[in-house]
């Protein structure tokens, strides 16, 4: 956040100010002057999942505790002092959630990887292949594949996303639902009825993917191929899927 | 539902793992199943139905929102099959029972599991899975 040096003087006047009379109308201003501060880091955080207005309100608080225990006495610009407590607060947020926060780069590298080799093996051994036989392929441990694929269960990556980089409620959205219409299991009337009722709250293509897994019987990497995604993002998909259906079921009682 | 208690063989490596029983220790339940599955040659595809399962045998166990007290895990790799139990104490009126949806999507994801009271100790509630490798 580029300030210029005048407005920047003001604003340390301003927090001296506060400081030594912690007056309510100067802190507003001082709040109201980095607002822009706390929306831009509620909006790194966004694409999770989370409403972006709940991340700035979440940000909103970061900034006032920021605000309220910032001491100009010390050799440290407000922005950086603002933007680690904001962040903590996000972070915090997503935390209390149960959700994952984002997984360390090199994790997330390696998980895209691994989804490559996935597919790439699968094709060719005619199998899904083992943990050993990824590692060997990404020539890591096998500890670093599972480390791997539990940081890519992380909720959701925000960016970087499955192989394909497309977002995780994009990917195969097309092809799902042009494949939803085809199928017929979706319009069967008896297997729905005794599909659990909460099932139905879920959207179309991850009521598929359960149905593809849970009634029709076929693998995760089946399912991928059938659906023309990876075999990570049905997994990813599978896993959110139940999550929900329980957190839900945990609500109703 | 017979606790093995058998002498420690090294050709069947036991492990056994006490977390508090809140959801956020799930992920150590997960890792340590996916990290001996990986030793027994389990593809992929297993590996990841394996983590759908201990979710759900896990958090059906100790509720969404976990519970007080530990959450007691035994591991035990017989070849190319894994078992785990896992056991909470202390249900106090809430007991742990798997949904007909679990009960089903359990059936697809494992080879065998079950869910209920300890033998001898209504105060004690545990799940047992079993997978095997190909």
């Amino acid at each position: 956040m580029a300030v210029d040096p005048e407005r920047r003087a003001e604003l340390r006047e301003q927090f001296e100010e506060f400081a030594s009379t912690r007056a309510p109308e100067v802190r507003a201003s001082l709040i109201e002057a980095h607002m822009g501060l706390a929306e831009y880091l509620a909006r790194r955080f966004g694409n999770r999942g989370e409403p972006l207005d709940d991340l700035i309100q979440v940000a909103s608080i970061g900034l006032v505790k920021a605000v309220d225990r910032f001491d100009p006495e010390r050799a440290v610009e407000f922005s950086t002092y603002a933007t680690h407590t904001i962040v903590g607060e996000l972070k915090r947020h997503f935390r209390d959630k149960g959700w994952a926060v984002r997984a360390p780069r090199r994790m997330q590298e390696l998980y895209l990887r691994i989804g490559k080799i996935v597919s790439t093996a699968s094709q060719e051994l005619g199998r899904s292949p083992t943990v050993a036989e990824i590692a060997k392929e990404a020539e890591v441990t096998e500890e670093e594949v599972l480390e791997a694929l539990e940081a890519g269960q992380a909720y959701r990556f925000s960016s970087l996303d499955a192989p394909g980089g497309s977002n995780d409620d994009d990917e195969g959205d097309g092809v799902i639902a042009q494949l939803g219409e085809e199928e017929p299991g979706l319009a069967d009337a008896e297997r729905r009825a005794t599909m659990d009722p909460l099932l139905a709250t879920l959207p179309e293509r991850e009521q598929m993917i359960l149905r593809l897994r849970f009634y029709e019987d076929l693998t995760q990497s089946e399912i991928a191929e059938r659906l023309g995604i990876s075999q990570m993002h049905v997994s990813r998909l599978l896993s959110r899927s139940l999550a929900k259906l329980r957190n839900q079921a945990a609500d109703e009682t | 539902m017979s606790d093995g208690g058998s002498p420690a063989d090294p050709k069947v490596p036991e492990v056994h793992l006490g977390v508090p029983a809140t959801p956020e220790f799930v992920r150590l339940a997960r890792v340590t199943a996916t990290g001996l599955a990986s030793r027994a040659g389990f593809s992929i595809d297993e590996v990841e139905d394996l983590r759908l399962a201990i979710d759900e045998l896990c958090f059906t166990l100790i509720g969404a929102k976990g519970r007080p007290g530990q959450l007691a895990l035994r591991y035990r790799l017989d070849g190319s099959a894994l078992e785990v139990v896992g056991a909470v104490n202390g249900t106090e009126g809430v007991v742990p029972h798997l949904s007909e949806w679990s009960d089903k999507i359990l059936d697809a994801l494992v080879d065998e599991h079950e869910m209920g009271p300890s033998q001898g100790d209504d105060d004690t509630h545990r799940f047992r899975m079993l997978k095997r490798a190909g």
